[in-house]
């Protein structure tokens, strides 16, 4: 994963009020499609993905001046973008009353009612076979079959060692391809 | 390393010059990347048409200060005074008559505001942090939980959600009393 200009010289300008606005700009038009896919693979929905992507570039952008720049820049906001995802989850299914299992037959019935799903059975049944597995594993598997990141991206963002991740995929795919099987 | 003529092994036809590209085929199925045949290729979800091209603005927007209205004082000043004078009446009758309330003490908040405080704030802390803060030598069970746990009850609860408990060097008869 390339930034297009380097993370030490982003985080100065914008620690710094004169570039700020500037230097933000570039750093939401570097980063927002590939976190929007990322987070959108967590809660689904796309006006929920809105709300977490705009709550993590605010995140991001008061707290810049926290970044001690001991991970790199990407793999920090991912961070902050997978914890506001599973927070919102989380969150979701306090204020309804619901647990994280009713949650996720909920969320995967309004995916058959989104209109930014172009979701036939298949892939419909692939958000039911992800829906069914622990959320680690889950995550895991996404952002390296459908979000493309390297295992030592990853394992910088979740803060796991390659070897767990590789794991944790193993397990998902075997999963998925058991669930494929049985429906 | 011989010198291989040739003679006694037959190879097929353009065997060395195409094993390079199988070589990287066979990597490149065998490698991280390989697709998985059961699965779509494409997970169907999209974004709105133009949606990335306004979150920048959009975004700023959020950030941007927001601006206040002034509103010049000086044509009011004169409606100011009088208000001023009859809410200073008041106040000073109110002040002297009512009787000085109790302060708001913490029992004074219901207990379904303070659990959903804890319930809606963030914690940064750690467990590893949290058990520093609470002195965990110094607390007992009892301490935890309302009700007394029966042995009894801890074994049901260790028999449904471990795995191997007859792994657990357990000895059941020294908790019962």
């Amino acid at each position: 994963m390339q930034p297009l200009i380097a993370d030490e010289t982003l985080v100065a300008q914008l620690t710094r009020p004169e570039s700020r606005e500037k230097a933000f700009g570039v750093l939401v038009n570097t980063y927002k499609e590939r976190l929007y896919w990322h987070i959108r693979r967590i809660v689904l929905d796309h006006d929920d993905t809105d709300d977490v992507l705009q709550n993590t570039f605010i995140k991001i952008y008061r707290n810049i001046g926290g970044f001690k720049g001991d991970s790199k820049l990407y793999s920090w906001m991912y961070r902050i973008a997978t914890n506001e995802s599973l927070t919102f989850l989380k969150q979701r299914s306090k204020k309804s009353g619901i647990t994280d299992e009713e949650l996720k037959t909920r969320m995967i019935e309004n995916l058959e009612a989104d209109v930014y799903f172009e979701g036939d059975d298949i892939q419909l049944k692939l958000q039911q076979a992800l829906a069914t597995l622990p959320e680690k594993q889950k995550l895991v598997f996404n952002m390296k079959y459908y979000h493309e990141m390297k295992y030592d991206e990853i394992s910088e963002v979740l803060e796991t060692s390659v070897g767990a991740l590789k794991a944790s995929y193993h397990l998902a795919v075997k999963k998925l391809e058991a669930y494929f099987k049985e429906h | 390393m011989g010198k291989n003529k040739g003679d006694d092994f037959k190879l097929p036809e353009d065997y060395f010059a195409n094993f390079n590209a199988r070589l990287q085929e066979r990597i490149k199925a065998e490698g991280e990347d390989e697709t998985l045949s059961f699965l779509p290729k494409s997970d169907g979800f999209k974004a709105p048409d133009g949606y990335f091209d306004q979150l920048t603005e959009q975004l700023k927007q959020r950030l941007a200060p927001r601006e206040t209205k002034v509103i010049n004082l000086r044509t009011y000043r004169k409606v100011a005074y009088s208000v001023a004078a009859v809410a200073a009446i008041f106040i000073l009758v109110f002040v002297l008559k009512a009787p000085s309330e109790t302060p708001i003490e913490f029992s004074d908040l219901a207990n379904a505001e303070i659990a959903s405080y804890f319930e809606d704030t963030q914690w940064d802390v750690t467990t590893a942090q949290l058990a520093e803060i609470i002195p965990v030598e110094e607390v007992e069970l009892a301490d935890l939980v309302e009700t007394d746990l029966e042995s009894e009850n801890i074994l049901e609860y260790l028999d449904e959600n471990i795995e191997d408990i007859d792994e657990i060097d357990l000895n059941f008869e020294t908790y019962e009393e």
